[in-house]
């Protein structure tokens, strides 16, 4: 096995050295590309440029949608977003909740304790 | 194999790339079974039960918001939940899941304040523990730290162990920085436009990182392993589904990370305040184990160290090995190298 795979090596070895060198050499090129601050600048500016053609692409989208009288991206984010306020309101009240049951037994048993003394009394 | 017959068996060859590449996505992540214990908006608590418990304290994974968090369970035998069970943690999970537009105005505090100590308690109440142990990586270690730094009026956590892998803190010095550290980029602008930033978009960034390896070299070898017959897929699809998988990062939240991590360093200087409360390194006071990969271009290692004069733990541990970002702590090596030290690590700190 050791045998094939020396081989293996040697036979495409003149293949692979000039395009593994190839690659090493881009690699470094290309990481030295990125790693300036022009590419930086060019990437933001991209990215500010996409930003913006969405934001006039779902504001015309839904401005369609509304003059149809259909709920727009925007109306069903907005039910979104009050579905999780209510959300998170109701996991708060859960976890109130929860404190007062875990407060309980320590109160039932003073209570029941309160209980029998009255009794004895 | 001589060169004619490398040519001879290129058509099968190709036939086969193409079939690893198209199927990818039908490779099997997170299969360790696991029950759903709370849910929150798009927030889930899994819970990994171990037949073989023997530590008190469970374990909480948190994971980074740019993917998901099936990392810590890639694949049968290379994940590192199930190593976790198998040395008889109890482990827990907190899943962020898939941010929508409603999701826009979630920023950092609602992911600490509220989602993650939320998190907390709920592990707590499930497993009858009195502590844990916080695990995070990468953005998710973030995350902890804040969490564990975080000014509570001085009411003490519960958090026993805190272990912070391959975690930015500052990182004005990476590649990132350069990008977008730039005050004249208008990431509020950015941010309100797209309000959830596409995950595409965020792993596009991370890929220009390493262009030739992310775009070219990776595919390359993938040929060259089936040509050579030494390709394994069941280790390659597994981690290509989990790179390819990129949620998308709520703007409010990514809004606030480029700006606390990429242009001052507020973590570190005890600036960064959520809901009025100040985030304090300092405050940590956890058995703590920090974990550097040698060769992180994502978090480099540069960027973490700040950590190591800001806490006040007492026991205080450094695993700095060489690897990457991710596969440090989630490539083939790692079940026989790092996974063993992190389980003896909790394992001595995680008695009754």
């Amino acid at each position: 096995m050791a045998g094939t795979s020396n081989g293996t090596k040697a036979s495409v070895q003149p293949i692979r050295s000039p395009s593994e060198q190839a690659e090493t050499e881009t690699t470094k090129a290309m990481e030295g590309l990125v790693a300036k601050p022009s590419f930086g600048r060019l990437l933001t500016v991209t990215a500010e440029n996409t930003a913006a053609l969405t934001r006039i692409g779902y504001d015309i989208a839904d401005l369609v949608l509304r003059n149809l009288r259909l709920a727009g991206r925007a109306d069903i984010t907005s039910l979104a977003r009050q579905l999780r306020r209510t959300e998170d309101k109701l996991e708060r009240v859960l976890q109130e909740v929860e404190s007062l049951r875990d407060q309980l037994p320590s109160e039932s048993g003073a209570t029941s304790a309160d209980r029998d003394l009255v009794k004895r009394r | 194999m001589s060169v004619i017959e490398r040519i001879r068996s290129a058509p099968s060859d190709a036939l086969e790339l193409a079939n690893v590449l198209l199927t990818t996505d039908d490779a099997v992540v997170g299969a360790t079974p696991r029950e759903v214990i709370w849910t929150h908006g798009n927030t889930t608590l899994y819970r990994y039960r171990s037949a073989e418990r023997c530590h008190a304290v469970p374990i909480l994974l948190v994971f980074a918001l740019i993917n998901r968090p099936e990392i810590f369970d890639l694949r049968p035998g290379g994940s590192l939940v199930e190593f976790l069970l198998a040395e008889g943690f109890d482990v827990f999970l907190v899943d962020w899941g898939v941010p929508g537009e409603e999701n826009a105005e979630m920023g950092l505090e609602e992911y600490v304040c509220d989602e993650l100590h939320w998190a907390v308690r709920e592990t707590l109440r499930a497993s009858g523990a009195a502590e844990l142990s916080l695990m995070g990586w990468c953005i998710g270690a973030t995350l902890c730290a804040m969490y564990a730094g975080l000014d509570r009026g001085g009411e003490s956590t519960s958090v026993r162990n805190l272990v912070l892998m391959t975690m930015p803190i500052d990182g004005r010095g990476s590649r990132y920085a350069t990008w977008v550290g730039d005050e004249g980029f208008d990431v509020d602008g950015v941010a309100e436009a797209h309000r959830v930033i596409p995950g595409a978009g965020v792993d596009f960034a991370n890929k220009l990182l390493k262009p030739v390896s992310n775009f070219w070299t990776t595919y390359r070898r993938v040929a060259q392993g089936i040509s050579d017959g030494t390709f394994k897929r069941e280790s390659y699809q597994p981690m290509a589904k989990w790179v390819a998988d990129n949620p998308p990062f709520p703007g409010r939240a990514w809004a606030q990370w480029i700006r606390l991590m990429y242009r001052d360093d507020a973590l570190a200087r005890g600036h960064v305040r959520l809901r009025g409360r100040r985030v304090d390194l300092a405050r940590i006071d956890q058995n703590l184990l920090i974990v550097t990969a040698a060769g992180d271009h994502i978090a480099p290692r540069e960027g973490t160290m700040p950590i190591f004069d800001l806490v006040s733990s007492e026991d205080v541990t450094h695993f700095d090995r060489p690897g990457g970002h991710i596969g440090l702590i989630a490539g083939s090596a790692a079940v026989g190298e790092i996974w063993p030290d992190l389980a003896a690590w909790l394992g001595e700190r995680s008695g009754r």
